[in-house]
């Protein structure tokens, strides 16, 4: 590929978004250097060279790599993605009961952050490839079984681990893509309103209350270690006596006396709302809108269907993770451990982060390309 | 054709990007809604809540009130110490067993210990009140220095375990002060619910003094405030600052006020060496004043071992000890009075014209009424005597005649004008009245009310006293007729020893009789010491006018039933043995009281101690007043002295 050619595409390179992860990510690693000054290993440092290291060259690669390319390795993909989540599943490391991590070498990797993106890229080949949409005009309930079958394994794998929140937030972004598609609202609704009813029956129909204890604390052990509702308590305490302008960086006594659990994961967003208070936190959701309304856009005016399924994914993929991870620390969700996109530690999750926005890029930069 | 159908499609997504940007916008505003509930609305909540999340409050405990003797010499102060305490709530599950297995090693914990631990641990737990499992529980009082050592060693291990630094009671005045002094011991659930100023394992005092002036000794305990982190965990310095206001810091504690007894600890001393019974007791008091000057009840126990860690062995022990250490003799324990009561018979017979000081009564060895006799001391009689011979030499018919001759009533009242039959008001906790017989109270199979006059004019019978009485009717009858309440606090005193408050001698009363009665008994008394053929005449003192009344109480025969070996059965029928006196006999200064329990004759296992006492009494105001001159050896040396000068060593 010419370098001219790259150049002239650069100026095509959706900045605002650029500007906007930018940001994100700096106050990501601004936060979490306040979350972990206690922690003896400097964890802001850590996720820094993620990002620098590992997260910005794979974005620059694929800058290069025209988006169409990921329909090829779309199946292997896929296929490497189940592998990884069948190997955590034997050969997985076991933390607070469960397995989620893979050990390569001295890194730890969490295969199932990358297969959110494996589904989002064979789904949108799926719906960019199959005929019957547009031979039909639209899909109808049992068109979607093949793309339901693609998206059940790898979430039932996870929950396996089990991983309740991975498997939903992943379920959730693959419905999502699913809307975008020529599916009748009728159909739409059929299928929530299923899903819904099946799983509230279930529920209560058929489960114990012991039983719905046990289920809970086995699909989402740290949530119930302490006693259930704990994490939640001090996570409305810490963000609550954030009040206006917060207590200042550093300052969080939930987050510095650890009275916060899991401050640097799934509760980082309390940190920051503790520390910064209210318009920090209004700042933080509104860069989070932005995102994800400039991935919509992406997708609006995407070159083609694939891209713009491509960019519905990873739009869902930053909405679903924003609103589940900042609506449980907020307590208007339940505890399910759904890290923040670019703010809260841990390698795998950044770096999937960063390439959903590579792949952003990478559509809106060829937008006008034929 | 791909890119028509593409086309296509982007026409059917372009408005669902558009209704999912409505979604997305709404979904962030519900976002900036609860926050705005959070942290505008319900801020102020959150934020006493984070506050009350690491701040905890330390109680530090006031210093108690020292006990002083009337020179000041220290009877009880408190010593540093340390208390072990354990937090439920910050170990659980197996840590809790580690921990206990941690703790029973480095404090040597029994298994009774370890029990009891348990036990504490389950209630806190199990309690409904969420916040009781992290309310501290008393593991082990007041551990040895090489424990709390061991202890901080292994502190990290054991973040539940908590060492409090605790002023501890100790207790330097002689064993034989328990009674008067008391003892420390832990607060039980009830008192902390009617006492919210006290915590869960603060001791509050028990018996005596430390009883009696909890409310003054007490002091009033301060506050800390420090920062912790989630695992309870001391923050260091700095944060502590950043996050306690100054003001809020520490609010010191307000020590307790001292109390300085009437008591003199050398004297006190004496008393205990002096007093060879096995239990009884000893009351030496100011005739004038009522002030008590030493006070032994015995056997004792040691306050210091009361307020320590003492063993259920060891409470079990005293518990079940026949002679009843816990019992304060001097007010709480019923006697008769035996002889020492013939002084009231004798004044109920002055009062009541039954006698006069000169009229006589002949002894012939017995007295006889109906078909009952009751013999004298002496068998073969005294023959013919007058008041004074019959109280010096304690002629028991002359007394049966007077007894007779007055009735029970007024031998009864004239006992109560004395203060028997009622307490004395020892302002030391519960005290006993004693017992006064009268013709309305007695029972007819217990025989006729002559019968229980005669029975009652030797101090026999139904009759029952306290030592403490016996020193207040006996000061009464040396200080020319006060009845006074004794008192054994002079003073209290602030912790920089301020006088608050000074305790007046108190009369309660004047017991009123005739003129000239008093000083007969006062003569007849002198002479039972002082005049060859009185009763008390081997314990007389060379310098020192002493004037007393011996007395033997016979005890009721005890009943087979009771399973004790012969020795103790010997032991427990033996007479009780008195000694009431007073000195100098021409203006009585003082006032001894001695009540060998069991110890037989009260001439020779009373009096003896009395007179030492006195001796020594003397003797050491002598010194007081001339302390340059050389102490014993200008003291010549025939018996009772020497007597005198081994109690000193």
């Amino acid at each position: 590929m010419a370098l001219g050619v790259t150049e002239k595409r650069l100026d095509n390179l959706h900045w605002p978004l650029v500007l906007c992860t930018v940001i994100i990510c700096s106050l990501g690693l601004w936060n979490l250097a306040s979350a972990t000054k206690n922690a003896p290993m400097f964890m802001a440092l850590a996720q820094t060279r993620w990002m620098i290291f590992i997260g910005l060259p794979a974005v620059i690669v694929l800058l290069f790599i025209d988006y169409r390319w990921l329909q090829t390795v779309a199946w292997p993909g896929y296929f490497a993605a189940l592998g990884l989540l069948a190997g955590v599943a034997f050969f997985g490391k076991r933390v607070l009961g469960a397995r989620r991590w893979l050990q390569v070498g001295s890194m730890q990797i969490q295969p199932s952050e990358f297969v959110k993106l494996a589904v989002i890229v064979i789904l949108a080949r799926w719906f960019t490839r199959d005929e019957t949409g547009v031979r039909k005009g639209y899909y109808g309930l049992f068109d979607l079984v093949q793309p339901f079958v693609l998206i059940l394994i790898p979430c039932a794998l996870v929950m396996k681990q089990p991983d309740l929140g991975t498997a939903l937030v992943t379920f959730a972004i693959a419905m999502t893509m699913v809307m975008f598609a020529k599916v009748k609202w009728r159909d739409l609704f059929i299928m929530l309103a299923t899903g819904a009813g099946a799983s509230v029956f279930a529920w209560s129909r058929f489960l114990k209350e012991y039983q719905k204890q046990r289920l809970l604390t086995f699909l989402n052990p740290e949530a119930y270690a302490k006693g259930a509702g704990y994490h939640a308590i001090q996570s409305m305490v810490a963000v609550g006596s954030g009040q206006w302008s917060g207590k200042g960086w550093g300052e969080g006594t939930q987050n510095q006396l650890a009275f916060l659990p899991e401050q640097h994961t799934d509760f980082i967003f309390s940190v920051w709302a503790e520390e910064h208070g209210f318009l920090g936190a209004v700042v933080l959701i509104g860069l989070y809108a932005f995102l994800v309304l400039a991935a919509l856009d992406v997708a609006a005016n995407a070159r083609d269907k694939f891209g713009s399924f491509l960019s519905i994914g990873v739009a869902a993929l930053f909405f679903w993770h924003a609103f589940i991870n900042m609506g449980m620390v907020t307590g208007i969700l339940p505890v399910v451990g759904v890290p923040l996109p670019l703010f809260s530690y841990g390698g795998s999750s950044v770096v999937a982060d960063m390439l959903g926005i590579g792949i952003l890029l990478n559509v809106s930069m060829r937008r006008f390309m034929f | 054709m791909l890119v028509r159908r593409d086309a296509d499609d982007m026409r059917e997504i372009r408005p669902r990007t558009g209704l999912g940007a409505l979604v997305v916008v709404c979904a962030m505003l519900v976002l900036v809604i609860r926050l705005y509930q959070l942290q505008i609305l319900r801020g102020e909540v959150y934020v006493v809540q984070s506050i009350a999340n690491f701040r905890k409050t330390l109680f530090v405990p006031a210093d108690r009130g020292l006990i002083k003797d009337q020179k000041g010499r220290m009877l009880v102060e408190n010593r540093p110490s340390f208390d072990v305490f354990l937090t439920p709530a910050f170990c659980k599950g197996k840590e809790r067993d580690e921990v206990l297995e941690k703790l029973a090693a480095y404090l040597r914990l029994g298994p009774d210990d370890v029990e009891r631990i348990k036990t504490d641990y389950q209630k806190s737990w199990l309690s409904k009140d969420k916040l009781e499992r992290f309310k501290p529980f008393l593991v082990m009082l007041d551990i040895p220095r090489d424990q709390v050592d061991v202890l901080e060693a292994h502190k990290t291990e054991m973040s539940c375990v908590n060492l409090i630094p605790t002023p501890h009671r100790s207790y330097h005045a002689p064993t034989s002060l328990g009674h008067v002094l008391g003892y420390m011991s832990e607060v039980t659930p009830d008192e902390l619910e009617d006492s919210p100023e006290y915590r869960r394992g603060q001791t509050i005092g028990r018996r005596g003094l430390e009883r009696r002036w909890e409310r003054e000794l007490r002091g009033a305990d301060g506050k800390q405030n420090i920062a912790v982190d989630a695992k309870g965990r001391e923050l260091d310095k700095d944060t502590q600052e950043a996050l306690i206001p100054e003001a809020e810091r520490l609010v010191p504690a307000t020590p307790g006020n001292n109390l300085v007894l009437s008591v003199d600890e050398k004297l006190q001393r004496l008393a205990d060496v002096a007093f060879v019974g096995r239990a009884g007791a000893v009351v030496i008091m100011e005739a004038k004043t009522g002030f008590i000057l030493a006070m032994v009840s015995r056997p004792s126990f040691d306050s210091n071992k009361m307020s320590g860690r003492i063993s259920r062995a060891e409470l079990k022990a005293i518990s079940d000890d026949p002679l009843k250490p816990m019992l304060n003799r001097v007010m709480n324990e019923n006697y008769h009075p035996g002889s020492t009561f013939k002084v009231i018979t004798s004044l109920a017979g002055l009062e009541n014209d039954v006698i006069t000081p000169t009229s006589s009564v002949f002894c012939g060895g017995s007295y006889t009424m109906g078909n009952h006799r009751w013999r004298c001391d002496k068998a073969q009689g005294h023959g013919s005597l007058d008041l004074k011979h019959a109280l010096s030499h304690s002629c028991d018919v002359y007394y049966y005649s007077v007894g007779d001759r007055t009735g029970l009533d007024a031998l009864s009242d004239m006992a109560r004008k004395f203060g028997y039959g009622q307490p004395t008001g020892l302002d030391l906790g519960r005290e006993i009245p004693g017992y006064l017989p009268d013709t309305k109270s007695i029972t007819p199979e217990s025989g006729s009310a002559r019968a229980h006059a005669i029975n009652a004019a030797i101090g026999q019978g139904e009759i029952n006293v306290t030592p403490l009485q016996q020193a207040v009717a006996y000061a009464a009858i040396a200080n020319g007729g006060d009845i006074l309440r004794p008192q054994i606090v002079r003073r209290i005193e602030s912790p920089d020893g301020k006088l608050l408050r000074e305790f007046q001698p108190e009369v309660l009363r004047k017991v009123g009789l005739k003129d000239g009665s008093l000083e007969v008994i006062r003569d007849a008394l002198l002479a039972v010491v002082n005049e060859p053929g009185g009763t008390a005449y081997r314990s007389r003192l060379p310098d020192v006018e002493l004037a007393g009344k011996t007395g033997t109480a016979q005890v009721m025969k005890l009943g087979q039933k009771q399973k004790l070996d012969p020795a103790t059965q010997a032991y427990f029928s033996r007479d009780h043995a008195w000694f009431a006196a007073f000195a100098p006999a021409s203006d009585p200064e003082v006032v001894v009281v001695v009540l060998n329990e069991h110890g037989g004759w009260g001439a020779e296992a009373a009096a003896p101690a009395a007179s030492k006492l006195m001796a020594a009494y003397f003797r050491m105001k002598r010194e007081e007043s001339a302390p340059a001159a050389a102490p014993l050896v200008a003291v010549p040396a025939p018996a009772p002295s020497v007597a005198a000068s081994s109690v000193v060593q």
